[in-house]
């Protein structure tokens, strides 16, 4: 493979990490910071609202991270495994709850 | 796969700068005119321009334009999909009135929401706007675009292109990687501070663009953060919309739990009951204002479960006076006029998130920082477009050397959204002034001469930048600059012929709004026909050093 092509790739691969794994991971922070809140007594807005602040600002280190990192199947177990992670938490708070 | 930190910063920088940056130059200039959105549309809508007007009577003015109101076409054409069986000729049952005002806002926007008989989720409502003139009650034409509130306003942060909402998605990505953007470009930098006072007019062109990128980059730096956060802050909800999909049952247990906390009914009796005088209960709201020293001008009225025993009113008070936008609700019965309950003082989160919408959104009325928006926005067009002019400048050599066309695709594109830009909003505005006062659907044709005469601009940017592969500036800079300057006296005369409101008269009888844009419009021009001049000029310069070193080197030959 010529290096060309291996940077292609890496582009590929960090700017799918930063754009969808960021995502997931976003995502994942404000399902579980709402509920998780919610059940501590947090007011639900609040929550929402503190947490989705949170969340774009945690997007923002988590794209320049995907650039920045040496090692890209760290930052994609990290990205998507932590992402999915909180988000079933988050289910199980809800499904607690309700 | 890069050598170190500040060159992955730096490879981030420049490629998602350039692709995105293209969509931030749109969101940046129309955000700057969105600050003075009712201005604006003051311009645009001649009989419009009178003084801004406080809330009216709800029992003698609105309550007879809202009982008179149906859903909007567009509206009910869109709910069809999601309802079972036809829907209804006419609709019954209004749930929510509103109306929202500003202390810029002479006329008034107001707004009904009606349930939709067997609609998939009941929740799910029909809307129908209006605009009426508050003294007297009588609607304003529909179809008379507001061009600052109604389209440059939206164009900002949904670029208009409302199919499944892919606009929006749109600029939220630009606005992630502005942030992205300007924290690697600080750290490609370091020497942030030096930057503030780096501008060297005296060095080569290239070096001189990427001063007034770095200048003005850094001096508003806090001001574009903030305008890049806050925007996506405002959008959240749709961005991440986990509270109303994945967390959806949560969110209704919480909807419940809060409806029992605030006494506000969450559903209708099915009962019906008239609504006792709002004029009265504003009243009571503006007492409740006066004694704790605020300012009593509503912002926002609101009528919930409209017709029903469980019906209620919502007085806000206006946000003229503080960065958050309305807030101290106090909510009334609406068929016994008893207070229900005045909201409470927000919490800290509470109070930072309108904060940080409210910054954005400015309804405030403070005119010297509403002035320092539009520079600080401005500044940010003139960082992005450096940011571009940079890129070609870097680039053109080599690529004319190459014969490879990327540098040349840049500069036309830079044309586009630079001047071409310009050029689309003054046509908009001839347009508006041109287009015959009863031509149904005139805010359309408004709307369609915009993007004709956008992409006419576009077309004449391609076309005239072949030079560029020839490491010249594209001409098109010029001649785009100098339609500017045509355009802009021509919608001032345009405006003068058509209203007879010529800057004379404006500014004698101190009527901003319109003298405003006008004056604007003419220092546009200027500006352009300076920019036309020094593009000419140094055309001329490049053109002679060329012949002198041709010269030259046939000498030595």
């Amino acid at each position: 493979m010529t290096s060309a092509t291996v940077f292609r790739r890496q582009i590929v691969s960090r700017t799918a990490a930063a754009l969808l794994g960021g995502y997931v991971f976003a995502w994942g922070f404000i399902a579980l910071g709402v509920a998780g809140m919610f059940a501590v007594g947090m007011s639900f807005h609040d929550a929402e609202h503190l947490f989705s602040m949170l969340a774009l600002l945690l997007y923002l280190g988590v794209f320049l991270w995907s650039f920045a990192a040496r090692e890209m199947r760290q930052v994609w177990l990290v990205l998507v495994g932590g992402g999915a992670l909180m988000t079933a938490l988050a289910s199980l708070i809800q499904h607690a709850l309700v | 796969m890069f050598q170190n930190f500040r060159l992955a910063m730096a490879w981030v920088h420049t490629w998602f700068g350039l692709v995105l940056g293209f969509v931030l130059m749109v969101v940046f200039f129309f955000g700057s005119l969105s600050v003075f959105d009712r201005e604006i549309d003051r311009w645009a809508i001649p009989e419009s321009r009178f003084e801004p007007q406080p809330m009216p009577s709800f029992d003698r003015i609105l309550k007879p334009v809202f009982e008179s109101m149906q859903p909007s076409p567009e509206s009910v054409a869109a709910m069809r999909p999601r309802v079972d069986g036809p829907m209804p000729e006419h609709f019954d049952t209004p749930v929510r009135w509103g109306a929202y005002t500003t202390h810029r806002d002479p006329v008034l926007g107001v707004f009904a929401g009606y349930q939709v008989p067997n609609a998939k989720d009941p929740e799910e409502l029909v809307w129908g706007n209006r605009t009426i003139d508050p003294r007297t009650g009588e609607s304003l034409p529909d179809d008379h675009l507001k061009i600052g509130s109604q389209f440059f306003y939206p164009l900002h942060y949904s670029l208009n292109f409302h199919w499944k909402d892919l606009g929006y998605w749109i600029v939220g990505l630009a606005a992630l990687i502005m942030l992205v953007a300007l924290v690697s470009g600080v750290v490609m930098h370091r020497k942030l501070f030096r930057e503030l006072f780096t501008f060297r007019p005296g060095k080569s062109s290239q070096r001189r663009i990427l001063d007034l990128h770095n200048l003005t980059g850094v001096v508003a730096l806090p001001f574009h953060f903030m305008f890049a956060f806050t925007g996506l802050v405002i959008f959240a909800g749709m961005y991440f919309p986990v509270t109303h999909t994945q967390l959806e049952p949560l969110h209704d247990l919480h909807e419940i739990i809060e409806a029992e906390e605030t006494g506000l009914p969450h559903e209708r009796a099915g009962v019906a009951a008239p609504i006792a005088s709002v004029d009265a209960m504003v009243a009571e709201a503006q007492r409740r204002w006066a004694s704790k020293d605020m300012a009593g001008d509503v912002g926002f009225l609101a009528v919930q479960h409209v017709g029903d025993a469980n019906s209620y009113v919502s007085g806000y008070r206006a946000g003229t006076d503080r960065i958050a936008l309305t807030g101290e609700g106090i909510h009334f019965n609406g068929s016994t006029g008893e207070v229900i309950r005045e909201d409470p003082v927000p919490s800290a989160v509470e109070n930072i998130g309108e904060f940080l919408t409210g910054l954005h959104l400015q309804h405030f009325r403070h005119w010297l920082l509403r002035w320092l928006y539009v520079l600080g926005g401005l500044a940010g067009c003139v960082c992005i477009a450096t940011g571009f002019l940079f890129f070609v400048k870097k680039r053109k050599r080599q690529h004319a050397q190459k014969g490879v066309s990327g540098a040349r695709t840049v500069e036309a594109l830079a044309v586009t959204t630079v001047t071409g830009m310009l050029i689309a909003t003054l046509g908009i505005l001839i347009a508006n002034r041109l287009l015959p006062a009863n031509l149904p659907a005139r805010g359309d044709w408004e709307q369609y001469c915009f993007w004709a005469v956008w992409a006419l601009a576009m077309a004449h940017a391609f076309w005239r930048s072949g030079p560029v592969s020839a490491v010249r500036t594209a001409p098109a800079w010029i001649e785009q600059c100098r339609a500017v300057a045509v355009l802009a006296v021509s919608a001032v005369a345009l405006n003068w012929i058509t209203t007879g409101d010529h800057l004379w008269r404006t500014l004698s009888a101190g009527y901003w709004p319109v003298a405003g844009v006008d004056l604007a419009l003419l220092g546009s021009a200027v500006l352009a026909l300076w920019a036309a001049r020094q593009l000419k000029r140094r055309d001329r310069r490049a053109a002679r050093a060329a012949d002198e070193s041709a010269a030259g080197e046939v000498v030595h030959a």
